[in-house]
């Protein structure tokens, strides 16, 4: 649940190739919500997001569509977090899904300094919720909550930058999975183990160390 | 003779250290990657490392010519391909 996107990112900084494309991180993410009073609390008044946009809408377009509110709430950067209220939609909710995948799907905000996560842990603790988990990952200290939707929100603050080695090994990591899965075999992590070594050391010929 | 890969990154050297103290091996930085080389079974204790378990899991970068025999929360040990 590392957030590889949440670092610090100096203007000078870009190990990962930033340059090379024009996207410039997240105009917004929207979900349903069946539940916009405790949306709207969690968002706006214990994690202090201010509303900046909202649209009241006539449902049109497809048969299914209902009259609904689009509202969002600025999560930095000029990015968004946005939600639908649909006027007369049942709430829906997958009772079936796998922990595994309810766990890999989340969002995580990011924080600069350990005061801010603090902050927000406090916050949190403070309007009578629980922080399902607070951890040290590789590159960044995150805490989790659900939202009142049961979306889990990470909240991150980077433990170092990223390094140019860092996007050296993603593009390895990535090459030796699709490989992996190219393959006949059951793709494993010992397969992606296997063939990330094949991968680096085809590139440095042995006896060449050089940092 | 097996290599194991670890990522040159402040968060894994607890590791990379105390795979390289092993006697016998070859301690190599390669772009990016400290490798450690050895003609036989590689141990590396996790409480000797000192690192957390959210890093532990995710030190081994890769594995040139072995098998990882035992990957948990007292060691990682990785033998060489036959």
């Amino acid at each position: 649940m590392t957030s590889p996107t949440a670092q610090l990112r100096p203007p000078e900084a870009d190990p990962g190739g930033t340059a090379s494309h024009r996207v410039r991180g997240i105009n917004h993410m929207a979900f349903p919500t069946f539940d916009p009073v405790g949306t709207i609390g969690f968002y706006r008044d214990v994690l202090g997001l201010p509303l900046v946009q909202t649209m009241q809408v006539k449902a049109w377009g497809p048969e299914y569509q209902r009259d609904f509110v689009h509202f969002f709430f600025d999560i930095g950067n000029a990015d968004c977090l946005a939600f639908f209220y649909y006027f007369g939609q049942e709430p829906y909710r997958d009772e079936n899904r796998p922990p595994l995948l309810d766990l890999g799907q989340h969002v995580a905000l990011h924080v600069d300094t350990l005061a801010d996560l603090d902050g927000f842990a406090k916050r949190i603790e403070d309007a009578g919720l629980r922080i399902d988990m607070r951890v040290m990952h590789e590159t960044v200290e995150s805490i989790y909550v659900r939202d009142p939707n049961d979306i889990l929100i990470e909240i991150a603050r980077p433990l170092r930058e990223l390094t140019a080695a860092d996007a050296v090994d993603a593009k390895v990591t990535a090459q030796a999975l699709l490989d992996v899965l190219a393959t006949d075999g059951e793709p494993t992590l010992d397969a992606l183990w296997a063939r990330k070594a094949e991968l680096i050391a085809a590139q440095v010929p042995a006896g060449k160390g050089a940092p | 003779m097996t290599t194991l890969y670890f990522l040159d990154a402040a968060e894994f050297t607890g590791v990379s250290a105390v795979a390289a103290a092993q006697p016998g091996v070859r301690v190599e930085r390669l772009r990016g990657y400290v490798t450690i080389t050895s003609d036989g079974p590689l141990v590396i204790d996790r409480r000797a490392t000192g690192v957390r378990h959210s890093v532990w899991y995710s030190a081994l970068a890769a594995v040139g010519h072995g098998r990882v025999v035992q990957y948990d929360k007292d060691a990682l040990k990785v033998e060489p391909d036959p």
